[in-house]
Order: structure tokens, then C-alpha cells, then sequence
């Protein structure tokens, strides 16, 4: 029995590598492996055998079975186009309707998502404020020419006794008293990302936009945290190989203050059409202001922190590969944009 | 406030071999903030960024003091030359000048006469440094003035002596309704409380601090000036200048609040000009009101103050060599407490230790400060926060083929009802509401792409405006979403699978409302709560959804309670039913599955005319049902369905 397996294999073999078509592959195939092929009719037969003998035998047709099995698979393969199964891989898939995440969430999302992983807490908080929570408790007086600069809509209505003007908030930044009065004793990590308002609109410019505002606040909390969690931040979003830097502000609601660079994720900080000499500004930032603690009745003794207010679309506008040219897009409600991303 | 400084002129006041473009590059990152350099013939010109609290650098010599304190921290010699003009002249006349002034309006009124006027004509190389720094050259002596004010930044102004009357000015509130013609022909009409110099017979000659007058300005025919610096009270010009909208580069430093002190330096600096320009002499004493000279105010710190703050150490010595450079005097007391002398022109921003910590901080450069995070203990985590349900719901809609839209929050008076909040200053009338509602902005978005699309669903999550009595509004998150191109099951659909990937026990209610096609709108409620709307929109061919977020995460149930898995198999037959014309189907789906606790599900399959097919799983937890067991179900329904509905099955 053993030399007529050792046959089979050879004539198998011989068979198989002369096979033309896809056709012939098929009988060969029946005629071995079917139900009534050759090497079946060996493993039917292998009960017959004295256990000793099975037992080699049976690892003989089996390598006889593999070989067969791998040689008529490799043989397909092998046969030209014309002569195989027809069957055209290329046909277009059928695709599922999937939509589209505005950018803007998205950016949002990957925001929270980096602070929360170094404990911050996510919160959002209103968009519509008195005077006090965005300008008052932030040590801004009545009048300051400061106060220009965040160009703020006002509502027409009744003013608070207490807290004054309805309006607005042009930042984030209401949200530090608002979590400082929330938490009341700290430690505070808090990731504050909302829509914030400003009565301007060209390139740069929508009159409703997204910040988040940072604020931790804790005994010993000194610059070097600031820059830390900044760069934490910016590696994060942007990689190993971003670079950041703080330069001298002036914020009412912080001392010191400061302006935050990234390096240019474009021209990667050698300097090009899109940055100021490698660098591109990200936002404000600061040591929270004495004052600021004592509105919001936290010790300034005991404690202090930092705060950063940025905005959620400079970020994603700072996205290498994005290059959409007027922030204003961001906001267009038409599909041939929405679908894009 | 945006400024321009020439290098040439800097370099009047500041020793240095350092170029531009270090120089630009070096006081960027420790001090105010250039722009740009650009250069302009042979010179080359800084644009500068100065912040509200630093006017004192709003100067060529204020900025020359911050490059010389910063450049030798990068390894570059510079030293601040000093602006001292000269005091000695000869005074050919003593002309009289009277001026009553008031404590609460002006803090010191500097003024002298200038006789013998030769020379108009502005030197070539002062009409270049004007012209650079964007201030247009008029004439020799109004050119003078803003001189002064660019080079020593304390405004001044010239006017016609002889046009004075009296020779008299008094310093008043302006009561309402008066008015006034500035030297550009313009007449404004007070609001009241304005700082104004009246000439004594009630006529105002003067707005000071924010523009001149037409009839006490210099022209051509003037023969003696009174050359005059004025330091007002800052609110006061801010509220004029704002209120007028009268927004001249000395109402943007005065509003700043401008260190008397530079007064003197600029009144002597302005008579050097005039005497070596025009050829004038001087005609009279100079006239100082000066009622409450600066007293040198300290700051007061410790040492382990700055350390603590800066997060590293820097050596006694070397804090003093920061300091004194920007003009603050320095002493220790053991070693341990420091001693800050502030200079008049920095009374107003240094007030606090930590403006000392902030100053000591930009010179050692924030560059040099290392970055760590923060140790320490983390604050206690918000329980059930509705951000990551926020995202699972625009997840799903999205997963389901939904475009999240971003529509702005402001909108027009249509969008809105009569409770709505209402701008002071919109930006136009297309924006001067918040909004109540997400549906007219998608109903706008959807318009602006049906031409273009076939099919689509946008939503979006965002904000309604509800006005509170007396309080902030409330601000409810609210989920909108309309669908163009699919039909009223296929829609209805999506909002059914977003409601069942929240674990939510929904039923719909029909029930008209305006805005909505009759019988073609649904409430969507979940036990008892409205949670939201549906339904085929009037005058489109729009199918609308809005859903309360809030009340949505509330009916939302993260872990539904585990039911052991059916040991015996469900039988599952489909029913066809005739039904008779208007019936509702979903009733029929309600009766059928309320008609035997062994039907455990029940769905429409097909629809061919009035024929209806529902597949009806019977399945009972504790056995295999018999084809008895299940007849027996099937002709209560068949029973319930035909006397309820007159539904009759089709075999």
C-alpha cells in the first residue's frame, strides 16, 4: 500500500503541474480528495491495517492529502488570467451611509480629551452672563480701556443690581469664577470649553467662536506649571517636535501675563507666509490676579494658579494638511464643506 | 495700542550696536511685542504693540528705556542715553497767563509763551520721522507737538495766544448740550462732565487731552503760541473720547493714564524744539500747576516670595540688575526683603508684589523658566457629566449618515417669538436675536442645500435662548435635525434607532402643532416627559426633529437590566393583515403585542396595498410553545385586531 500511495503522489503531482485551466484543476481535485477519490479510498481503507502499520500509513496519506491540497491551491494561482474562475475584484464596494462630525466637535473633543487625561475636570459654562462674571471678578473696572478689546455684545435688558450688565461672554474666562465659586476650595483643574461672542467678523474673526479656558489653582502652583501643562498640551495635538514659548501680556486678570507661541506647524518654526518668524500666536495665558481670588473668595495667601484662554478654532486652524483659508468657512452650513471631513 | 518707532530716532536714546532685527526679535520675547520690522529708506521702523498698563513705553524714549534693560540679557552691550533738554534760555517778555484749575479734572497744566514765530517750515528730517511713524506733518508748530508727544509720550498742544481772550483759561465740567467745533471744522455736541477750558466769558476753547478747537488753534497768521501740556484725569478723557467717538492718538495715551512727571520733560523738550526750529524766543514764565507731586510709593516683598513664584532661584545681584535698568531702585533688608522704589511713570501699573515678580520674571526671560506639571492632589471628579452622552448621541446620528452643522446662534427677528433676547449692538439685523429654536436656522441651511443634494440629514446640538424673569436666560442644549429626501418611515426610523442606542422607552404621541403638515407631526415622550418633536414640515419638503438634550440624557439608561437568555426557541411566523384605509398602523403593532405575554416581539415586515406583514416572535422563557400554544395566541389576535380595527388576515 505504501508504494501505491508514493505513486498516487507522484502521478498527482505530475497531474497537477501540467493542469491547464481552472476546469481540469477541479476534476484532479474530485478525483484525489472527493468523496470517492483516490487518497479517500486510502483513508478508508487504513482501518484494515495492523495498528502499527496505521499508524505510519495513516501519516503518509495525510502528507499525501497536504501536498495535493497545497499543490492544486499554488497551481490556481499560477494559471493565467484566462484560464481561472472569472471574478473581478475591482467592482465598486456598496458603501453604508456614514455622516460627518462637524470640525469643530472633533477639535473640541481631542481638547477635553488631552486635559482630562492630566486630571482637569470638563465643564461648560454659560454663554450668557452678567458683567461681573466676565469682567468684574476678573479685576476689570467699570470703563477700562482694556475692556475694548474684547469687543462684547450686550443685551438689552434690565441690569442686575449686583452684578450689572447682561451680555455675551467674549471668553471663557467667566468660567474661572464660576468654578472657583463651584469648587470653593482647591485643588482646581478645571477644562472650561464653550461658545464665547465678540462683535467683530473678517478672516480671522466669526462673530461666535469656541474657547477653552484652563484654570488650576493650588498651593505652590508657579510659572514652570504653566509652561508645563502648555507644552503637554501642545505635544499632545501637534507632536514631539512642537516648541512652545511665552512672551510678556498684560491681562487685568492675571500677574503676570502672558502671550502664548507655538512653532509653526507649517514651515516647522523656519518661518514662513502663515507665521511671525516660526512662531504662530495660540493665545493668552497667566498667574491668576490676587484680586481674582479674593472676588471669587479663595485665599490668595494660601493658594495660587494659572489660567489660559484659547481658541478652539485657532487650534484647529493650526492644523498642518487643513489649509482652510477664512475661519468664517468653519461656519458655513453647506455640505460640499460639512461632507468633507 | 499699535505704535511705530523709527530706529533712527531710537538710537538718539539708546546706545547699542545691536541691528533691528535682533532688536525686535530680543524685546519681543521680554518685553512689548513687535510685530514687524520693516525698513524704510535708511532707516528701519518697529511696529509695536503696546498693552493698556505700559503706556510709559508708548515713546521712543519709553521704548528705548525697555531695550536697554533687555538686550544685555542676550549678551548685547546698550545703554539708555538721557532725555534731558536744556532749561537754560532766554525769557524776552513776561506775558501773563492765568489758569484755574480744578484738583478732580487735571492733575498739572504746564503752558508758555512763544513770540517771534520765523520758521513754518518743518525741517525735512522731522517731517520724515512723523510721516514714518504715521502721524501726517502739518506744520513746523503743530509738528512740534506731536514730536514731543511721540519722543517723550506725554501729549502737548499749541494754541494762537492772541485767540485766548483773557489770557485765561478755566478748566470745567462741560454741562450737557454744549457744543464745540474742533480745528477740523467739526462741531460736537457735549453729553456733559467732559473736561473743558473755558476762556472765562462761558465760550469753550479747548477739549484737552482729545482734539484742539477751531478758534484757539495756530494758523499761519499767529504770531505767539502758547505752548501747553495737559494731564487730565484718564476716565474722564476715555468717556469723552468714547462718547464723541473722537479717537485722536493723545486721546488714546491720555485715556491711559499719563505720569505728570514727563509734563516737565515735555514742556522743555517742546521749547528746545521751538527756539531751534522756528526761531522762537520765549515770552514768559513757565506757567507748572502741579498740586500733588508724585510721592515715591515702595513695593515691598520677599525674597521666597519671587522664588516661590518663579518656580527657580535667581541670585539677589542679578534681580537687582534686572530692576534698575527699567528704573526702579532696589534695596534689601537682611538679605531677605526687598525694597522697590517705583518711578513716577510706572505709579500706575506697579501696585502689587506680584507686578515685581512679573517684572523680574520677562527680563530673566520666561524662556529660561523650565516646564514641569503640576504634582499634587487631583480635585474631585463630576459624577454623570453629559459630555460623553453629548458625543455618543452625535455619534450615533452620525454613524446613521448625519452632517453635524455649526448655524449661528444669533439670528433675525423672524426666527424668533416674543420673549426672546434682544441685542444692544448687533452687528446687523440678521443677527440681532438668540435664538429660540434650532429649526428656522436648519430649515435655512437645509434650503441653501437642497438644490444641490438629492438626500440628506444635517443636525445639530447647540443652545436655545429662553429668557428668565430678571435672571440669565436659561440655556437649554437642544438636538435639531432635518431630513430632505427620505421618506417618513425612513426618517422616523434614525430617530427611532437613536432611541433605542440610548436605552430610551419612547412612544410617539401624534399631535399637531404650526409649522407641521396636519396629522404628519409627533410628540416623543418618554414616561410622561415630552422630549421632543418630529414630523413632516408645512411649506417644505423638509421632515423635522428637534429633541430637548437634557431631558434625552435624563430617559437615557446606560445599563439595561440583564434578562436571562431564552432557554427554549421563539416560534416566528409572519401575520399578513388587511387593514381597512385609515388605520395607524402603530396601533396595530401595540395590540398585537399587547395581546399575549408569549409575544415578545412584534415588527412590520412589508406593505403591499392594504396588506400589512408583521413578523411575531412567540416565545415563552420556561418552555418550547406547541403549535396548539401558538394558534390559540394568533386567533386572540386575529380577534383583537379584527374587532378594534375590522383587520381581517390574508391567506
Amino acid at each position: 500500500m505504501r508504494e501505491e500511495i508514493i505513486n498516487t503522489k507522484n502521478q498527482a503531482i505530475a497531474q497537477i503541474t501540467e493542469a491547464k485551466d481552472a476546469g481540469e484543476l477541479e476534476r484532479l481535485r474530485v478525483g484525489y480528495l472527493g468523496r470517492k477519490g483516490k487518497i479517500t479510498e486510502f483513508l478508508k481503507k487504513l482501518k484494515d491495517l495492523h495498528p502499527e502499520e496505521r499508524k505510519q500509513i495513516g501519516i503518509l496519506v495525510n502528507d499525501t492529502k497536504n501536498t495535493i491540497i497545497k499543490l492544486i491551491s499554488s497551481q490556481k494561482n499560477q494559471l493565467k488570467e484566462a484560464a481561472r474562475d472569472w471574478f473581478d475584484p475591482t467592482i465598486p464596494g456598496i458603501k453604508q451611509n456614514l455622516g460627518h462630525l462637524h470640525l469643530v466637535t472633533k477639535a473640541v473633543d481631542e481638547i477635553a480629551e488631552v486635559f482630562e487625561k492630566i486630571g482637569f475636570i470638563r465643564v461648560r459654562y454659560p454663554e450668557v452672563e452678567w458683567d461681573w462674571f466676565s469682567f468684574g471678578a476678573l479685576n476689570f473696572p467699570e470703563g477700562h480701556p482694556a475692556r475694548d478689546e474684547w469687543e462684547t455684545f450686550f443685551i438689552d435688558t434690565k441690569p442686575h443690581p449686583k452684578y450689572g450688565s447682561m451680555l455675551l461672554t467674549p471668553h471663557t474666562s467667566s468660567g474661572q469664577v464660576r468654578e472657583m465659586l463651584r469648587v470653593k476650595e482647591p485643588p482646581i483643574r478645571m477644562i472650561n470649553i464653550a461658545k464665547c461672542y465678540r462683535r467683530q467678523s473678517d478672516v480671522s474673526h466669526y462673530p461666535m467662536f469656541h474657547q477653552f479656558e484652563g484654570l488650576v489653582v493650588d498651593k505652590n502652583i508657579n510659572i514652570t506649571h504653566l509652561k508645563g501643562t502648555l507644552d503637554y498640551f501642545a505635544k499632545a495635538v501637534f507632536g514631539k517636535s512642537i516648541k512652545t514659548r511665552i512672551r510678556p501680556y498684560n491681562f487685568l486678570f492675571t500677574e503676570p501675563s502672558f502671550e502664548v507661541d507655538f512653532s509653526c506647524t507649517l514651515c516647522k518654526g523656519r518661518g514662513c507666509k502663515l507665521c511671525r518668524g516660526g512662531w504662530l500666536e495660540v493665545g493668552g495665558a497667566g498667574m491668576v490676579h490676587p484680586n481674582v481670588f479674593k472676588a471669587c473668595n479663595i485665599d490668595p495667601k494660601k493658594y495660587t494658579g494659572f489660567a489660559f484662554g484659547w481658541g478652539v478654532e485657532r487650534i484647529l486652524m493650526m492644523k498642518p494638511g487643513l489649509n482652510i483659508p477664512d475661519l468664517r468657512q468653519l461656519y458655513s452650513t453647506e455640505l460640499s464643506f460639512l461632507n468633507q471631513f | 495700542m499699535d505704535i511705530i518707532i523709527s530706529d533712527n530716532w531710537l538710537r538718539d536714546y539708546l546706545q547699542t550696536k545691536a541691528a533691528p532685527q535682533p532688536i525686535a526679535k530680543y524685546v519681543s520675547l521680554c518685553g512689548p511685542s513687535v510685530e514687524k520690522v520693516n525698513q524704510v529708506d535708511n532707516d528701519y521702523l518697529y511696529h509695536v504693540e503696546i498693552t493698556t498698563n505700559r503706556i510709559d513705553s508708548v515713546s521712543v524714549y519709553g521704548f528705548a528705556r525697555e531695550v536697554a534693560a533687555i538686550l544685555p540679557r542676550f549678551g548685547m552691550a546698550a545703554k539708555l542715553k538721557p532725555l534731558s533738554p536744556n532749561r537754560n534760555f532766554k525769557q524776552v517778555d513776561n506775558l501773563p497767563f492765568t489758569i484755574l484749575s480744578d484738583d478732580k479734572l487735571v492733575n498739572r497744566t504746564i503752558g508758555v509763551v512763544l513770540t517771534n514765530i520765523k520758521n513754518w517750515q518743518t525741517p525735512g528730517w522731522m517731517s520724515k520721522r512723523l510721516t514714518s511713524c504715521g502721524i501726517r506733518s502739518l506744520n513746523a508748530v503743530v509738528d512740534i507737538t506731536n514730536f514731543v508727544m511721540l519722543e517723550v509720550g506725554h501729549p502737548s498742544h499749541a494754541f494762537d495766544y492772541d485767540k485766548i481772550k483773557n489770557n485765561k483759561f478755566i478748566i470745567r465740567e462741560s454741562k450737557k448740550g454744549e457744543k464745540v467745533t474742533s480745528f477740523d471744522g467739526k462741531t460736537h455736541e457735549l453729553h456733559g462732565g467732559d473736561i473743558v477750558f473755558d476762556d472765562g466769558k462761558g465760550e469753550i476753547i479747548d477739549l484737552p487731552g482729545i482734539i484742539g478747537t477751531k478758534n484757539s488753534v495756530v494758523d499761519k497768521n499767529t504770531k505767539r503760541v502758547f505752548f501747553f501740556i495737559d494731564n487730565n484725569d484718564p476716565a474722564r478723557i476715555r468717556k469723552t473720547s468714547m462718547g464723541l467717538a473722537i479717537r485722536t492718538v493723545a486721546a488714546s495715551i491720555n485715556e491711559k493714564g499719563v505720569d505728570p512727571e514727563l509734563g516737565e520733560t515735555a514742556i522743555y523738550r517742546g521749547i528746545e524744539l521751538f527756539r531751534q526750529i522756528c526761531g522762537a524766543e520765549v515770552a514768559s514764565k513757565v506757567f507748572d500747576n502741579y498740586p500733588k507731586p508724585y510721592k515715591k510709593k515702595k513695593i515691598i516683598l520677599d525674597k521666597s516670595f519671587i522664588d516661590e513664584n518663579l518656580g527657580v532661584i535667581i541670585a539677589k545681584e542679578e534681580i537687582e540688575t534686572y530692576l534698575t535698568p527699567l528704573g526702579f531702585e532696589c534695596s534689601w533688608q537682611k538679605d531677605k526683603k526687598l525694597f522697590v522704589g517705583i518711578p513716577s511713570f510706572r505709579a500706575n501699573d506697579m501696585n502689587i508684589p506680584e507686578d515685581v515678580v512679573e517684572e523680574i520674571a520677562r527680563i530673566y526671560g520666561y524662556h529660561n523658566i523650565p516646564s514641569e506639571l503640576m504634582k499634587g492632589s487631583l480635585p474631585n471628579p463630576l459624577h454623570k457629566t453629559v459630555f460623553p452622552i453629548e458625543s455618543l448621541i452625535k455619534q450615533t446620528l452620525k454613524a446613521l449618515g448625519g452632517t453635524e452643522v455649526y448655524t449661528l446662534s444669533l439670528v433675525p427677528k423672524e426666527y424668533v417669538g416674543d420673549n426672546a433676547l434682544k441685542l444692544l449692538n448687533p452687528l446687523g439685523k440678521d443677527t440681532e436675536y438668540l435664538r429660540t429654536s434650532l429649526k428656522p436656522s436648519l430649515i435655512h441651511a437645509a434650503n441653501q442645500n437642497k438644490s444641490v443634494n438629492d438626500i440628506f440629514h444635517q443636525f445639530e446640538m447647540a443652545n436655545v435662548y429662553l429668557s428668565g424673569k430678571d435672571d440669565l436666560p436659561e440655556e437649554r442644549m437642544t438636538l435639531g435635525g432635518i431630513f430632505y429626501g427620505y421618506s417618513y418611515r425612513q426618517s422616523k426610523g434614525i430617530i427611532e434607532n437613536l432611541l433605542s442606542e440610548l436605552n430610551v422607552n419612547a412612544e410617539f404621541v401624534p399631535e399637531d402643532s404650526q409649522g407641521f403638515r396636519p396629522s404628519r407631526r409627533i410628540n416623543i415622550k418618554s414616561a410622561k416627559t415630552i422630549l421632543g418633536e418630529f414630523g413632516i414640515l408645512e411649506n417644505d419638503d423638509f421632515i423635522y426633529y428637534g429633541l430637548d438634550t437634557k431631558r434625552l440624557i435624563d430617559a437615557y439608561n446606560p445599563h439595561p437590566s440583564f434578562k436571562s437568555i431564552p432557554k427554549y426557541p421563539p416560534q416566528i411566523e409572519d401575520l399578513t393583515l388587511v387593514l381597512p384605509e385609515r388605520t395607524k398602523v402603530g396601533n396595530v403593532v401595540q395590540t398585537i403585542k399587547v395581546t399575549d405575554q408569549n409575544i415578545n416581539k412584534v415588527e412590520l415586515t412589508d406593505i403591499f396595498k392594504n396588506a400589512y406583514t408583521f413578523r411575531i416572535n412567540y416565545q415563552n422563557p420556561k418552555k418550547t410553545l406547541t403549535n396548539d400554544e401558538v394558534e390559540k395566541i394568533r386567533e386572540k389576535i386575529l380577534k383583537n385586531v379584527k374587532l378594534k380595527f375590522g383587520a381581517l388576515q390574508k391567506l
